[in-house]
């Protein structure tokens, strides 16, 4: 039978259809409906000027809202052939891997959430409540931040700001060698997440799985290896692990925490002194960017027009790691229940991943994915 | 007599439902971050359950797109009376930076189903989402229980 | 079993029992920070309406910008107000406000400095070097100081200008101080191709008022701009905005019209062979001269050609103002008797 869940359901947190093809208990097929929150934004930033573009591009998501202002900067700057001064370079790597920091511990709760596992849930959202704190007291916002503008970061911050940063991940290490131990080494939990879900490297090349998801099953490459700020400046591996399944795949997320932790110790130690921005004088022409994003890697590319920005397609990591979800993941799942909990540790966010709307001769609108455009 | 104990038990006992209809999530975000430990919604008495059926309040967040024009009207219908409408952030009241040249929204939502108490912020905090809850929710349920009779 | 006994383990070690006991809600916790950024605030009577915060708004019902009654006391003061249902606080209306002391505040912006004030506007405003007078009154009305004089010519500077629009209006020599749109410029070109298209059709449908047309008198049609306007606005979807490029090309505009009396055309085909592109041709079939509208250049070659006065050439000109009627005046063209003089 065919069993549909969503699009407002106490399963999920955004809307969304899922449809379950079960035979008996296990799920052999899944399908996904998306169209519920798409609301045009490319189109919308399209005839704007680029300093209004950069807060719109905030509200491509709200998760990784930080991640997008950052690629729609960079990629003007690669238009206009400057790069954002050092000291601009280091502020955006904290407000980056803080964002990362909490990003990644909302999806691991998610999973939690799913699984009915209250106590780890509550846990790492009171982790993450750290992270957000130490984001508004250095953006002045705690989600959609405002930070980033073409040619660096709009405030300045000294001492009194990365004190109490760096007090905040010291209580977020605390408590989180205690979270991943219980999730790591926890017997129940190990029944509900190993080997279930699995998705081989293959597979994932196949899916085109990016960020934790890809990572997880076995493909060892991190966008933050191939940015200009990461290799001048810092010490930095990527997580990978090769098992595949959902286990693999919330613990990559854990352990990809430290490293961020680490990388801010590293930027706010060594941040040198100078300007935070430089203006910029516009050129027109076009550019294609890419960053990692807390869900992957996500691109942007803009044609620009004097002020006015032409043409913008943003390629967004959620779309290709739901769809491998789907495709991958979910069947041969042994329950539905199971096939929820998979669900959401591929980490979906359904805000991003709903940009292009396609309306046919007879007036009908129908809702493409990005591979389907192209 | 009945009335008046149903009142108090309605007051301490508030099952919530958020529905998206159309946002970029960060509303939705901060709506899970009331869960956490530092706001601990569940000691006033709310519960998040993301189930119409059960609700008494509908947490609205994001601006109306094409699919929600309908389907929001009977998601409304099928929470049970008395219920009320809480419109977190700025989507359901205005639109956003969405109801421009070139979005695809249907704002605002009081076009659709009647809207009880709205929060500004884009997003707004935690705790202002909390205290419009705690200053509207009790209250006006009780209220809403007392007109149907 | 290995499950319960590795819970019983976990309990035992006891880590739950600091929690408990320094389990406690703080209330600066909720507190906001320093720099958190809450809806902007208003300062009156700093504002001098140049409406920068609207032009960089990215929500667009956010801010508007009224303006009170006058009274006894003077004039009404001019000052925005933010809506909150709408208002995202990004904090760049803050930023962007060209005052000193700042008509707007919202939290702690440190980088709010003249190099970075670019107003984010549609408009590009140019001087016209050919017709300035250099009365420098734009210099002294700008209330941020943008218009400079560089190299004995009048400047202004792209990155301080607000796009405010006083320079246009203290201009006195109509078109010197352009307000030019940048960003539509395939579209702006569209529009115009429709308006002079419209304008020949409307013209040449006048066949009779035309053709009796003696030399040296005029002919005068009110041609209402509703009549294509709906067309326009397919292209440009604003309305001020078309009727600017509308007005701004019709003024300029001068028509050369050609009237083809085809009933009284002999087919001598003298004026095929002399059309220097070509667009004239005999169509044997049907036994008639045609004209290709789209290759002519109106260069009235056909027109002194003709030894039986069949074409005729006229030249139509234009005015639009704000009573959105555009005044049409067509002459017959006195061409001929030109070369004849010589």
């Amino acid at each position: 039978m065919i069993l549909p869940i969503g699009p407002i359901h106490p399963a999920l947190k955004e809307p969304i259809r899922l449809k379950l093809q079960t035979e008996g208990e296990k799920v052999v097929k899944a399908e996904v409906e998306y169209g519920y929150v798409h609301r045009g934004i490319e189109k919308i930033i399209e005839g704007q000027t680029w300093q209004r573009g950069i807060y719109l591009s905030e509200r491509v998501c709200g998760i990784c809202s930080y991640e997008h202002t950052q690629t729609f900067a960079e990629t003007i700057e690669k238009i206009c052939g400057v790069i954002a001064p050092p000291r601009a370079q280091f502020l955006r790597v904290i407000t980056n891997e803080l964002d990362r920091i909490q990003s990644h511990f909302l999806a691991n709760s998610t999973f939690f959430k799913s699984l009915d596992h209250e106590t780890l849930f509550m846990q790492v959202l009171e982790l993450r409540e750290y992270a957000m704190d130490s984001i508004e007291l250095l953006t002045g916002n705690r989600v959609n931040m405002g930070w980033n503008v073409v040619g660096g970061v709009r405030m300045d911050a000294d001492e009194r700001h990365f004190k109490p940063i760096l007090e905040n991940l010291k209580k977020i290490e605390e408590g989180f060698e205690r979270t991943r131990e219980i999730f790591a080494e926890g017997p129940a939990l190990a029944l509900r997440c190993k080997d279930v879900g699995v998705m081989t490297k293959k597979e994932a090349i196949k899916g085109r799985a990016v960020g934790p998801i890809g990572r997880g099953s076995g493909i060892k490459h991190d966008y933050r290896e191939d940015h200009h700020t990461y290799q001048d400046y810092f010490d930095f591996k990527p997580i990978w692990r090769k098992e595949g399944d959902n286990y693999a795949r919330t613990l990559n997320r854990f352990d990809e925490i430290p490293e961020s932790i680490s990388l801010i110790r590293q930027a706010i130690e060594n941040i040198p002194k100078g300007n935070i921005r430089i203006p910029v004088e516009l050129k027109s022409g076009y550019a294609q960017w890419r960053n990692e994003a807390p869900r992957g890697e996500v691109t942007y590319m803009i044609e620009t027009n004097g002020n006015l920005i032409k043409h913008i397609t943003i390629r967004t990591p959620s779309i290709p790691n739901i769809d491998s979800c789907a495709k991958y993941m979910i069947p041969g799942v042994p329950s539905v229940a199971d096939a929820v909990s998979t669900y959401a540790s591929s980490d979906p966010c359904i805000a991003c991943a709903e940009r292009v709307a396609i309306t046919d001769e007879h007036g009908k609108t129908t809702l493409k994915k990005y591979g389907e455009v192209m | 007599m009945l009335d008046s104990i149903k009142d108090i038990v309605r007051k301490s006992s508030i099952h919530v439902c958020i529905v998206n209809c159309g946002g970029c999530n960060g509303c939705d975000v901060e709506c899970v971050a009331l869960l956490s430990p530092r706001y601990d919604l569940e000691q006033y008495g709310i519960y998040v359950h993301n189930n119409p059926r059960e609700a008494d309040v509908l947490l609205l967040t994001g601006a109306v797109t094409e699919q929600w024009t309908t389907n929001l009207k009977r998601i409304y219908d099928k929470a049970p009376e008395p219920k009320i409408v809480v419109a977190i952030g700025n989507c359901p009241q205005s639109g956003d930076v969405f109801n421009q040249e070139g979005g695809h929204v249907y704002a605002p939502a009081s076009n659709f189903i009647p809207v009880d108490a709205a929060v500004p912020g884009c997003p707004p905090r935690p705790s202002e989402i909390l205290e419009a809850i705690l200053a509207v929710g009790p209250q006006a349920i009780a209220d809403r229980g007392r007109e149907e009779k | 079993m290995s499950s319960l006994i590795w819970y019983i383990y976990d309990f035992a070690r006891k880590a739950w029992a600091d929690a408990f006991t320094n389990a406690k809600s703080l209330p600066e916790l909720a507190e906001k920070p320093e720099r958190f950024r809450n809806f902007p605030q208003v300062n009156k009577e700093y504002c001098i309406g140049c409406g920068a915060c609207t032009v960089s708004c990215p929500s667009p019902n956010a801010i508007k910008i009224i303006r009170e009654k006058d009274d006894e006391t003077g004039e009404g003061l001019t000052y925005p107000v933010i809506y909150p249902g709408a208002c995202i606080r990004c904090g760049f209306c803050a930023e962007v406000c060209p005052t000193d002391p700042k008509t707007l505040e919202c939290g702690e912006n440190h980088l709010i400095m003249p190099e970075f004030n670019i107003i984010p506007s549609k408009r590009q405003y140019i001087v016209d070097d050919y017709l300035c007078i250099k009365c420098k009154k734009c210099m002294k009305k700008c209330p941020v100081g943008a218009i400079s004089l560089v190299n004995d010519k009048l400047h202004v500077d792209q990155l301080n200008c607000i796009a405010c629009g006083d320079c246009i209006e203290v201009c006195p020599v109509n078109g010197a101080m352009k307000g030019v749109f940048v960003e539509n410029l395939y579209d702006q070109k569209e529009l115009i191709l429709l308006t002079v298209n419209y304008l020949e059709d409307y013209i040449n449908s006048k066949e009779e008022d035309l053709r009796s047309l003696e030399k040296d008198s005029l002919l005068q049609y009110d041609i209402p701009l509703d009549d294509f306007f709906d067309e326009a606005l397919k292209i440009i979807p604003d309305e001020e905005v078309s009727f600017e490029i509308i007005s701004n090309a019709v003024n300029r505009l001068k028509i050369r019209i050609i009237d083809w009396d085809s009933d009284n055309c002999k087919k001598c085909q003298l004026c095929v062979g002399e059309c220097p592109t070509g667009c004239i041709s005999f169509d044997e079939d049907k036994d008639t001269i045609v004209r290709e509208k789209d290759r002519c250049l109106r260069c009235s070659i056909c027109y002194q050609t003709c030894p039986f006065s069949v074409i005729k050439y006229f030249i139509a000109k234009f005015s639009l103002e704000d009573d959105r009627i555009i005044h049409t005046t067509v002459k017959a063209s006195n061409l001929n008797e030109e070369i004849l003089m010589e």
